[in-house]
């Protein structure tokens, strides 16, 4: 059920190929109207960016998609952090690549640590951090049937 | 933070911006996104799998901002209403930055967010830097801490979001 966890593991890579269509139809469904996510006049006039720029919920939802589709639909990511170094625009071929960092196993459950990289070719765009719980076997109660005082991510 | 007008200043450590309500989460809405990030898990699509996790499908995380969001258009709107991280762009303004991205973000997961629920949210501002030079012109830094409660006070998530506010040089 679990993917094989062994520390310092790297995960498949995913190849994301950035469009125009791809950035705004994230920044419209996650209800973002701001400018620099759909307007490119603004965004180089205004912004002083080279394009319309990927907004942080979209980032934020490929890198969540990112993880449960190496951890399968039981796992339940506790925490996301992610730094924006470099902006991801139309054409940018994206990657998603990432590595176990740390293993901790409790009752029922294992906390996984993930390093993870959203890089364009050799330029690093964001670097991000997930806690994600995995249930610890097939016989593990589901996660999401923790009370909330019994989840700590 | 010496040089900071003193609505600024108030602003720190106190919740400035509480949105009761804006829009009740549908699943279709949070279909698009999926459809955007092409994220295929089950939890998000499909009732029957989702049934025995969460009982009902759920929305993306990654999606609970959005539901502070109003629509950017209703009948009788008087003014921008309130946007996503409607703190945020308080400061713009009040600190004279036409400019404003995001730079990183923490977001800690509790319960998720079903079809029919309503998000309560609250956003604090934690700090705001004194003005430095930036690649992208004269700007300050400022970190918000976002509150994420259901309809019933249930807690849903919180974040921690550090911006740049700048000026094109």
């Amino acid at each position: 059920m679990n993917p094989n966890l062994a520390l310092h593991a790297p995960l498949p890579t995913r190849r994301i190929e950035v469009t125009t269509k791809s950035i705004i139809m994230g920044a419209v469904t996650s209800r973002d109207w701001a400018p620099l996510h759909h307007d490119v006049v603004w965004a180089k006039t205004e912004g002083n960016l080279p394009d319309i720029i990927m907004n942080n919920y979209t980032q934020a939802g490929l890198i969540n998609a990112y993880v449960t589709d190496w951890s399968g639909p039981a796992a339940r990511v506790g925490r996301l952090r992610f730094s924006m170094r470099s902006p991801i625009c139309p054409g940018d071929a994206l990657e998603l690549s990432g590595v176990i960092e740390a293993i901790e196993p409790e009752p029922e459950l294992i906390w996984v640590s993930l390093a993870i990289e959203l890089t364009v070719g050799e330029r690093v765009a964001t670097r991000s951090t997930v806690r994600v719980a995995l249930p610890a076997s097939e016989q593990s109660p589901s996660l999401w049937h923790r009370q909330a005082g019994a989840w700590k991510p | 933070m010496t040089d900071l007008p003193s609505i600024v200043k108030s602003w720190i450590g106190t919740a400035v911006v509480v949105v009761e309500r804006t829009v009740t989460v549908e699943k279709e809405s949070w279909l698009g996104f999926c459809a955007a990030i092409q994220d295929g898990n089950p939890l998000y699509w499909d009732e029957s799998f989702a049934q025995s996790h969460t009982e009902r499908t759920i929305a993306p995380f990654a999606m609970l901002p959005s539901w502070g969001s109003t629509h950017p258009w209703y009948p009788g709107k008087q003014s921008d209403g309130i946007r996503a991280m409607e703190l945020h762009f308080m400061l713009k303004e009040a600190l004279s930055y036409p400019n404003g991205i995001v730079t990183s973000v923490e977001m800690a997961y509790h319960e998720p967010v079903r079809a029919g629920d309503s998000v309560r949210v609250e956003q604090i501002l934690r700090s705001v830097s004194d003005e430095r030079a930036t690649r992208l012109g004269p700007g300050r830094d400022w970190t918000i801490e976002v509150v994420y409660r259901r309809q019933d006070h249930v807690l849903l998530g919180l974040e921690t979001m550090s911006f740049l506010g700048y000026r094109r040089n």
